[in-house]
């Protein structure tokens, strides 16, 4: 299949936000933000609709309403500090509506549309995979440079601000990178199943890592076993790779959950059959530490 | 030496101010309580002072020598976070080394030396390599103290800080919190409702009485 230009440039555009988006998944998953890349990429879709309309480039107008969405959602996420939920479901309706009425202006559009909206796998044309190479160099440095601020920022917002980091800059700057790598990845998964690249492989790392370094790098290895085999899937059957993408990503995601499960009712019969049921043990173990 | 001065502090969250006209000066090297009923806005003025909330109308003052570059700040039920951060709790204590690192300095052999002394002193060292998802609220309060420590701070802010903890680590932690004033030059401000226990330590205690602020010498 790599004989082909189309794939050559599919399977590099996804190796490439497979880097970024899954870490960008780690930070939204703890922030309590997980929807967020979903809300961006319907407002994204409004953008694409607009550019179309007004015969602009259909790519920057998404990639510019992304961002502008993130940063929109960041102020509201200010404005409803106890309902965090709200800013999503504001912005992600207006992207939508947004999207099709404008879509209803120019019926021609529709067909096109099916390949924002499920991902195509000759959708990543050389414009975008230079547009997607220039997101992750962006997105690597925000994340790497900055990873000791997002720490903090992630962690408690209130300490961080007090301990010096520039919690308003920083949120903002995290709202324009998620809108950044959204648009980006849209051309690959498609608009309805983008969070499914951010969101699925963080949710598959945070149940593993041992640590947060490595939730991030967990969260990656997952990512790109799920893209590449996900397109190498869609290029065989002739599905759209969203589908088969998120659908990869979810067995891998409930084959973890169940392994660890298997893995933790297998200890606690090993502990029990031993002989003694585990808070017994452990109080003996206790007993004998003070004792010796 | 006047460390933070408030003067005629005025702050609400809607229509009605909770704060109304609240003076205090927090000096160097001492140990503070504030203390009052629940709804007193304790927490509030905490933060009017850390600069988290604008006051209606007064003002905040920090020394000059102290600046805003060495505060540490433990919320009010820093233990109910996120049970899934998947940090271990060596991880995050280090990370109260960051403000002094900056972005890219590594870590030297005495910020090590800090997190472990950080990390015995609150007993939770045996414990370093755990998920703090995994700890009990107490324990994951004393993280947190830990990683304010370690940071180094000349004021240290503490939200209920012994919130979950048992009555020695409480002791141990009033303790310890003494030492942290005498032996090293720091000032700490904690909200408590536990006066009784605390008072042999403490140095001054701000009662917050709905509103209205009285300063209590001990």
């Amino acid at each position: 299949m790599f004989q082909y230009e189309f794939m050559q440039r599919a399977f590099l555009a996804a190796g490439l936000i497979s880097l970024i988006a899954p870490v960008l998944g780690v930070y939204l998953v703890l922030r309590r933000q997980s929807l967020m890349s979903d809300t961006l990429s319907h407002v994204s879709m409004a953008g694409v609709a607009l550019g179309s309309v007004l015969h602009l480039s259909p790519v920057l107008c998404g990639f510019l309403f992304a961002i502008l969405g993130g940063i929109v959602i960041e102020q509201l996420r200010r404005t409803y500090r106890s309902y965090s939920e709200v800013p999503v479901a504001i912005i992600m309706t207006s992207g939508l509506a947004l999207a099709m009425v404008l879509m209803s202006l120019k019926t021609s559009l529709n067909k096109s549309f099916n390949s924002y909206l499920f991902g195509s796998i000759v959708a990543v044309s050389e414009t975008q995979l230079i547009v997607i190479a220039a997101v992750t160099v962006i997105g690597l440095l925000f994340f790497v440079l900055l990873r000791r601020p997002l720490y903090s920022l992630t962690f408690e917002e209130d300490t961080a601000a007090v301990s010096g980091v520039r919690v308003k800059l920083l949120s903002f700057a995290f709202a324009v990178v998620t809108g950044m790598i959204v648009a980006a990845a849209m051309p690959i998964v498609g608009v309805l199943l983008v969070s499914s690249m951010i969101v699925l492989p963080s949710a598959f790392a945070l149940r593993f890592a041992g640590g947060f370094a490595s939730a991030s790098v967990l969260a990656v290895a997952t990512g790109m076993i799920g893209v590449f085999s996900g397109l190498t899937a869609s290029y065989y059957t002739n599905t759209p790779p969203g589908g088969i993408i998120a659908l990869i990503l979810l067995a891998i995601l409930l084959v973890g959950i169940g392994v660890k499960r298997v893995v933790k009712r297998t200890a606690k019969r090993r502990i029990a059959k031993a002989g003694m049921p585990v808070r017994q043990q452990t109080h003996q173990t206790l007993k004998e530490g003070a004792s010796k | 030496m006047i460390f933070c001065s408030l003067r005629d502090i005025v702050f609400g969250y809607e229509n009605e101010p909770v704060i109304r006209n609240v003076s205090a000066d927090i000096h160097a090297g001492e140990f503070i309580a504030v203390s009052g009923p629940n709804g007193a806005a304790k927490t509030t003025l905490l933060k009017l002072m850390l600069g988290l909330l604008k006051p209606w109308s007064g003002t905040v003052r920090f020394s000059a020598e102290l600046g805003r570059s060495r505060v540490a700040y433990v919320p009010q039920q820093a233990s109910s976070f996120n049970a899934g951060f998947p940090s271990k709790v060596i991880e995050l204590v280090r990370s109260g080394c960051y403000p002094e690192l900056g972005l890219f300095r590594r870590f030297r052999r005495e910020q090590h030396e800090l997190v472990e002394e950080a990390l015995k002193a609150v007993g939770l060292w045996e414990l370093r390599n755990r998920k703090i998802g995994e700890l009990s609220g107490g324990q994951k309060q004393k993280a947190c103290i830990a990683r304010a420590i370690v940071q180094q701070p000349d004021l240290l802010v503490l939200d209920e800080p012994v919130t979950g903890m048992d009555a020695a680590s409480r002791t141990r932690f009033y303790e310890w919190m003494r030492q942290q004033v005498k032996e090293e030059g720091r000032t700490v401000i904690m909200v408590t409702h536990g006066l009784d226990e605390a008072q042999d330590y403490l140095d001054r205690v701000i009662y917050l009485e709905g509103k209205e602020e009285s300063d209590v010498s001990i």
